[in-house]
């Protein structure tokens, strides 16, 4: 397993056009792999997600079994001339090493970008609809919900850090509520997604289903860039 | 001594210290004049009461701009009512949406009585001009034997909830201090032709006196921090392939 990491240039055109369309972005993860070809059936899951930190610091992160080779981004939205003198323009990490050394007890600090949603019946007789969780607390509940397989369980907050008396239980933002709209060739409506940022401090419980969680993605959406779960120790 | 506050916020304002003929200019903040006035106006003086109005004017005075509002210019136009000629046209100039602390110092009981004269005025007060009714009780408080620099420091933020919000930015926030007693780091900056000697209606007269303007940091309550992202790096402990 290799993390990679790309830092998009916003002052390019070609950045701001990945920035801008979740679907290009996919398709310009989708192709640095060169043994991936697109008509192959069960690829292995490739999972990307972007934080942006700050205006001009976007960073793209891709978790992938083979490794990844980003010189088509770095030429439409990195720093080619920079990356012509030895750097490649982007890291890639092994990251089997990390996910070896995981255990049980572990305290970490995650980012996690993830569509929440639950499957509603509008109306008796229908089948369920996929529909978005929109308010902070059902967000929250939604990961909190998936802790059990997922292997790990979100830190609680002691009691003087609470704000207030119900609702702020555990060591976890929710951020960055963003809305996709999208057309895709083939479906009659708008494709919209609702994403949303997690960042918080989570206990191992079960290395083996984190170690899952952490290469295979959590939740619905994984190629609009959901679903990428890391880790950082708490020092940082 | 003492210190009486009053606080100046209505959606129009005009203190005109040097308004002559058709062009009504204002200050930036209520003269010494205006507010005296408007003083003698709650006990009820009549516009050639020049003694008591002397007796007033021995109060040392102070104002805070706890929110500056924007100035307004108005075109106005009228006609005699009788002989339909047209009056001279005028421009006038208020500020909109402004709000002040005022203070004066003076004796205890001349201020005593004036604090129940703004609770039960005799003349209704206006801020500086009469179409300009304030939006908030003026009266605030009588402080004993605080000094006036000391009191208008100490005053809490006054401004509009709306405009507390739009500095939400700030913790703290500057405010200008016009006093006529010299206060600490002001600077003997301005004279104004505001105190008055006589209000009579045939011939109102004013002397100069002296404006010091300091700056005071008040805690904005509405104050937010801004939102940042929590760093996270999770390549630290990774080596590169």
């Amino acid at each position: 397993m290799y993390l990679t990491r790309f830092r998009l240039n916003a002052a390019r055109p070609g950045a701001r056009k990945l920035i801008a369309s979740s679907q290009a972005l996919h398709a310009a993860v989708m192709s640095s792999f060169p043994d991936l070809l697109p008509s192959a059936a069960g690829r292995p899951r490739v999972l990307w997600r972007l934080d942006r930190n700050a205006a001009a610091e976007l960073l793209l992160y891709v978790v992938s079994p083979g490794r990844p080779d980003l010189t088509h981004l770095v030429e439409q939205a990195g720093w080619p001339a920079a990356a012509a003198s030895g750097t490649p323009g982007w890291q890639t990490y092994g990251y089997a090493p990390f996910l070896d050394r995981l255990d049980k007890g572990g305290i970490w600090n995650f980012r996690l970008t993830a569509n929440p949603v639950h499957s509603v019946r509008v109306r008796d007789g229908q089948p369920t609809k996929r529909t978005a969780h929109v308010t902070t607390q059902h967000q929250i509940e939604w990961l909190l919900g998936r802790q059990e397989v997922g292997g790990f369980r979100i830190q609680e907050k002691p009691q003087e850090r609470r704000r207030t008396e119900r609702g702020d239980l555990h060591q976890l933002v929710v951020r960055d509520q963003r809305s996709l709209e999208f057309r895709k060739t083939g479906s009659t409506g708008p494709v919209t997604i609702k994403t949303v940022t997690y960042d918080g401090r989570l206990e191992v419980t079960d290395a083996d289903a984190l170690r899952k969680v952490l290469t295979e993605g959590l939740g619905k959406a994984k190629a609009y860039g959901c679903g990428l779960m890391t880790l950082a120790p708490i020092s940082t | 001594m003492s210190v009486l506050t009053l606080q100046l916020a209505g959606p129009l304002q005009s203190w005109g210290a040097s308004a002559r003929f058709a062009r009504r200019t204002t200050e930036n903040a209520p003269t010494k004049s205006g507010v005296l006035g408007l003083l003698a106006a709650a006990r009820g003086l009549t516009r050639d009461a020049d003694a008591e109005l002397a007796e007033l004017a021995t109060l040392r005075f102070g104002v805070r701009i706890d929110q500056p509002g924007t100035r307004v210019r108005d075109f106005q136009t009228a006609h005699d009512l009788d002989t339909d000629e047209s009056m001279p046209l005028s421009e006038r100039f208020y500020l909109a949406d402004a709000v002040f602390v005022a203070a004066v110092a003076g004796a205890d009981p001349m201020l005593a009585t004036l604090y129940q004269a703004l609770r039960r005025p005799a003349y209704l007060p206006y801020l500086g001009r009469r179409s300009c009714p304030p939006a908030r009780p003026v009266e605030l408080a009588v402080h004993p034997g605080g000094d006036l620099v000391g009191v208008l420091r100490a005053e809490p933020w006054r401004a509009a909830d709306w405009y507390r919000r739009r500095r939400a930015r700030e913790t703290d926030v500057e405010l200008t201090l016009l006093t006529e007693v010299p206060a600490p780091g002001s600077t003997p900056n301005a004279t104004l032709r505001d105190q008055p000697l006589s209000f009579d209606p045939r011939h109102r007269r004013y002397a100069l006196r002296s404006v010091h303007t300091s700056t005071v940091t008040v805690p904005n309550p509405q104050a937010r921090a801004r939102q940042t992202v929590p760093p996270h790096d999770p390549t630290s402990l990774l080596d590169l392939a």
